[in-house]
């Protein structure tokens, strides 16, 4: 009888609840009708805070939020608006992150940005068939091909490949021909990028992929991939995975004697402070990365400010890259409104419908062009029909002495055609 | 008290109707009116939510057949959506395959290779099964994303929003109608076929497979009709999904997804019709619920440190789960006819 | 010949340690017939708690463990008082999904707990690598194979000799007779659970120094889904069999069929053998075959 009574309880408490969020998923709604006093532009933003890629999700939602904080709090907003900022978790959930969209949208958000290139593909469609424009932080070819409402921020795991064969050839190989490179991806979209770039490109690029290995997330052990890898015999090593797989890899060549002598290479996904630390120092001394930003800590116009930041609230987060592109990000959606506000006028902005929706595309992303992001990475520029690439640039690193050194500026990225 | 009081049976027709009662209609029309309406009333947010719930009655009615009525573990379930879904995929861009038709076709493949898979419960039973299912899970997905030909890998296809003759389905709304249509035609076709005489030939098997036989059940072929129904039901779900997604990775179909889709069963109830739908619509609301909780918390305690309400999300979502299950471990399906007989008896006890 | 060596090598020295994942979940079967879907996310939350008392906390190695250690006893304990018991006597799938809630839970507590989500153990054991001829291994597989046919013998001693062991024995073999012959199974659950979550403490502390603590060790625990049902649900030996020869596959399949058939194959092998085995033992290697009446 009582357990009767706790199940009644219980349930009369979980449904009062989905009563009440129904009515505040309506409640947003309902304001719109009313002339509202002044409504703030609202912006949303769609982060795998949990699930399995919390890893990244974390620190680059942290970034993006302590960043409008900044803006909000320290600059007063964006020509003295404050900017409203509506975010939810879509714990890497495909599912979720389709229904999330259409929430930001109800909500009356003017564009939206989003981590991880998975989520960013549940919400393409539903994203492109309202032309409810956004910004995707990590972004694969896909999002972008043909060209639809997402813009990337970043190059694609596919870029930095490309990037890096430039550099190679330019200033690493010494021998005659092509190089011979082997690829040690993830199974999922992260290498799966590197592998799709390499078919299309590699062949113009002037490499030779011999070989391709694939691991899970979960691997504890690649010593059979690169015992396969070795037979190849390859000059090259390219890596498109994460942090934790990427040390098991280094780990295991040293051990093969792979290294030092062949010339290892990160994606930047697993090209993190995360990796020295996994690896070791001397484990991971002499590995090559492309990252397309700066390094935490360099000297530039936008570093003490996010510095201080990042201190001050995610103490944990400190020299962490990924923090630094959610923060990034925040800053071009700053810029994206600038521009915004600048064509048009803040009553049509705040309404975030079809009609806000489309000045923002028009008249925000697309007139984004040469933002320097304070110097945090490359200028971003929106302005191409095709090439929906923000950046589109990278800089090649080297790990010396557990530091990630620049060895270039700024290099280009090139542009894969995957059509 | 499986009739309302004084309910009586006098021809076999009234025996056999699902809807028994005057009051009954009068429900059943009620609630199809206030289905119906909600696209009048709700923003396109929760249209898609119930979208969603709707496509997820459709997979979980299969999984009920499969593990609820006849009994066999499957932990596969999102890779048979997945087979659904990209048949339709590549039937409707590269043949110009009429959506109902592919929807068919989705079906149809995904019964088929479920009845691959389903070979082995000739010998093997109970969770020495699931590895068969769950191997199918892992061994669809891997062809997926290596056979980058026709399915384009982890680049995933686009799928046009599906279209009957002149109808286009590309508004939530559209959605809403044909989604909660073919769930409505889904969920009439199980309870039925539960009291077919296949209904009764899988309780038999899942009860007792050698007492089935003995009574002259060919158990090995309802297995594999099981098998067929549960993932053609997959792969009807699939397709949906796929059309009101409009574009498809593997990544969409994991095997967390499959794991959660047992649970989901399990919270509604086995072997029951109403079962899965409550299921589904506690998950998935409870789902949304979470998403909506953690900035709610966020923003009403700012001083609360940063990980905590991301971190809450999962936590009540878990709990949740545990309390319900706790306190009703025969399925939510089971209060809800306690529920019914309880009113039924109202005002006495007994 | 050898690259064979070191597939063979590799991928038993990996299989061990899939084996002593895999002993957690057969721990909790072999007395309650309950498949513990949370087993990745409690790996994952002891891997976190050594984190948090190694290199948070400062304190020495072997206070670490043992610490850790305590934490899993309360954590297996904790489970089973509050989530399992209320549920004694009810279908198996109702205690298995609510291991699935149970998993969402302390995946929640550790986003709460160590919003880091990338981590990596101090070094608990030498990194040298060891030459076996032309082959290599990294010390850390071999302490934990080490360790993990301790655990083995510990453990089968245990339910061999012991009397509580017996009586958990028996509890999986008839829950109502057991009880008939006032066997306290409340604390043979309670045990079992203590038991598994310590297991999969230690799998973790060793999974993670080798791999670095991040969410994928929730999948880890999927990982050791094939392995026990290939040696059979109840049967540590098929565990310590099967682990073993599910890494040797894994290596020595891959290292052959990539090249034919295309990367990623070895992901695919285990389930493929399973089956075969599967259709020809139907209760695993090494499981309890139930005859069956009507």
């Amino acid at each position: 009888m009582r357990k009767n009574r706790t199940f009644k309880a219980v349930s009369l408490v979980v449904v009062v609840a989905f009563i009440f969020t129904v009515l505040a998923g309506c409640a947003s709604q309902a304001p719109a009708e009313k002339p509202a006093v002044k409504k703030p532009i609202k912006i949303g933003m769609s982060i795998c805070f949990t699930g399995t890629a919390a890893e990244k999700g974390q620190p680059i939602g942290q970034g993006e939020l302590d960043a409008w904080k900044y803006i909000n709090e320290e600059l007063g907003g964006i020509n003295g608006n404050k900017i409203e900022i509506v975010w939810y978790d879509t714990a890497y959930n495909a599912a979720i992150a389709t229904t999330n969209v259409k929430k930001l949208m109800d909500d009356g958000c003017l564009f939206f940005t989003i981590v991880s290139s998975a989520d960013a593909t549940a919400s393409k469609e539903a994203a492109n068939k309202a032309g409810f424009p956004g910004l995707v932080i990590f972004s694969s070819p896909s999002l972008t091909n043909p060209p639809g409402r997402l813009y990337s921020q970043l190059p694609d795991y596919g870029d930095d490949w490309a990037a890096f064969c430039n550099y190679y050839l330019k200033n690493i190989w010494k021998g005659t021909g092509k190089p011979k490179m082997a690829l040690a991806i993830l199974s999922n979209s992260t290498g799966y990028g590197v592998r799709d770039a390499a078919r299309v490109a590699a062949d113009d690029l002037g490499i030779d992929i011999v070989t391709v290995e694939e691991h899970k997330t979960t691997t504890i052990s690649e010593i059979d991939a690169l015992t396969r890898i070795k037979a190849k015999n390859p000059d090259v090593l390219f890596i498109g995975s994460t942090p934790a797989p990427t040390s098991v890899i280094l780990k295991n060549a040293y051990e093969l004697k792979l290294t030092p002598g062949m010339t290892i290479a990160c994606g930047h996904a697993g090209f993190t402070k995360a990796l020295i630390d996994l690896a070791g120092k001397d484990i991971s001394d002499g590995i090559y990365g492309v990252f397309p930003t700066v390094n935490w800590g360099d000297d530039v116009k936008g570093m003490p400010k996010m510095n201080e930041y990042c201190t001050a609230n995610h103490k944990q987060y400190v020299g962490n890259n990924d923090y630094l592109c959610g923060w990034t990000a925040s800053l071009i959606n700053a810029e994206i409104i600038r521009q915004a506000l600048k064509n048009s006028s803040l009553d049509v902005l705040a309404k975030g419908d079809a009609t806000a929706w489309k000045i923002a595309e028009e008249k925000g992303f697309r007139m984004v062009k040469g933002y320097d992001v304070e110097g945090l990475h490359g200028p971003v520029d929106f302005s191409d029909p095709v090439d929906r690439r923000g950046s589109k640039s990278v800089k090649v690193f080297q790990i010396k002495n557990g530091e990630m050194t620049a060895l270039t500026g700024w290099i280009d990225a090139p542009y894969i055609k995957y059509q | 008290m499986s009739l309302p009081c004084g309910t009586r049976n006098y021809s076999y027709a009234t025996d056999i109707a699902i809807i028994r009662t005057k009051t009954q209609w009068v429900m059943f029309i009620a609630f199809l009116l206030l289905i119906f309406s909600f696209p009048f009333y709700f923003p396109r947010f929760w249209l898609d939510v119930m979208n969603l719930i709707g496509i997820t009655i459709i997979a979980i009615i299969g999984l009920n057949i499969l593990v609820g009525y006849c009994g066999q573990l499957s932990i596969g379930h999102a890779g048979f959506m997945a087979v659904g879904a990209y048949t339709t995929a590549i039937l409707t861009a590269n043949f110009q395959i009429p959506f109902l038709l592919a929807l068919l076709l989705s079906g149809i493949a995904a019964g088929l290779i479920g009845l691959l898979f389903g070979v082995p419960s000739m010998r093997v039973k109970g969770f020495y099964l699931a590895i068969t299912t769950i191997a199918a899970q892992f061994i669809i997905i891997w062809i997926i994303n290596h056979w980058t030909d026709v399915t384009k890998g982890s680049m995933g296809l686009g799928v046009d929003a599906a279209s009957i003759g002149p109808l286009s389905f590309d508004s939530e709304a559209s959605q809403y109608f044909l989604i909660i249509s073919i769930t409505a035609l889904c969920v009439l076709f199980a309870t039925n076929l539960a009291r077919s005489r296949a209904g009764r030939a899988f309780i038999a098997v899942r009860d007792n497979d050698l007492a089935a036989e003995v009574m002259g059940i060919n158990v090995f072929s309802y297995k594999l009709l099981a098998f067929f129904l549960g993932c053609f039901f997959a792969g009807i779900a699939g397709s949906l999904f796929a059309q009101w997604r409009g574009h498809i990775t593997p990544e969409d179909f994991t095997f967390q997804q499959s794991i959660l889709y047992i649970g989901i069963l399990i919270i509604g109830g086995l072997g029951t019709s109403i079962g899965p739908i409550i299921g589904v619509v506690f998950i998935r609301l409870l789902e949304q619920f979470v998403t909506l909780l953690a900035p709610l918390v966020e923003r009403s305690f700012p001083d609360i440190p940063s990980g905590f309400a991301t971190g809450l999300s999962p936590m009540v979502f878990g709990l949740v789960m545990v309390v319900f299950l706790v306190l009703e471990p025969r399925g939510l399906a089971h209060r809800w006819n306690l529920f019914k007989a309880s009113y039924r008896m109202w005002p006495f006890s007994y | 010949m050898e690259q064979l060596i070191q597939y063979t090598i590799t991928g038993l020295a990996v299989g061990m340690i899939y084996a002593l994942i895999a002993l957690g979940f057969a721990l909790i079967w072999k007395s309650s017939r309950v498949a513990n879907l949370a087993l990745g996310q409690l790996v994952l939350i002891s891997s976190w708690f050594t984190y948090g008392m190694l290199v948070q906390a400062r304190f020495p190695i072997w206070l670490g463990i043992i610490l850790t250690v305590i934490f899993a006893i309360f954590l297996g304990w904790a489970i089973e008082r509050f989530t399992l018991r209320p549920l004694i006597g009810q279908p198996a799938l109702s205690l298995i999904a609510v291991t699935l809630g149970l998993g969402y839970f302390l995946e929640g507590i550790v986003v709460v707990a160590w919003p880091i989500s990338v981590a990596k153990l101090p070094q608990i054991f030498p990194n040298e690598p060891v030459y076996i001829g032309s082959a290599v291994i990294s010390q850390e597989y071999l302490w934990a194979a080490g360790i993990s046919l301790a655990l083995f013998v510990l453990l089968s001693l245990f339910f061999k000799y012991h009397k509580m062991g017996i009586a958990m024995r028996a509890t999986a073999d008839d829950q109502l007779a057991v009880q008939a012959c006032a066997v306290p199974i409340n604390r043979i659950f309670s045990l079992s659970w203590i038991f598994a979550c310590i297991v999969a403490a230690i799998g973790g502390v060793l999974i993670s120094s080798i791999g670095g603590i991040t969410n994928a060790l929730i999948e880890t625990g999927f990982k050791s889904f094939s392995v026990v049902i290939l040696g059979g649900m109840d049967s540590f030996l098929g565990c310590m069999v099967a682990g073993p020869l599910i890494g040797l596959l894994e290596n020595v399949g891959a290292g052959y069929l990539t090249a034919i058939i295309g990367p990623g194959i070895k992901d695919l092998i285990p389930f493929v053998i399973i089956i075969l085995v599967m259709l020809i033992k139907p209760y695993g290697l090494f499981g309890e075959e139930r005859i069956e009446r009507i």
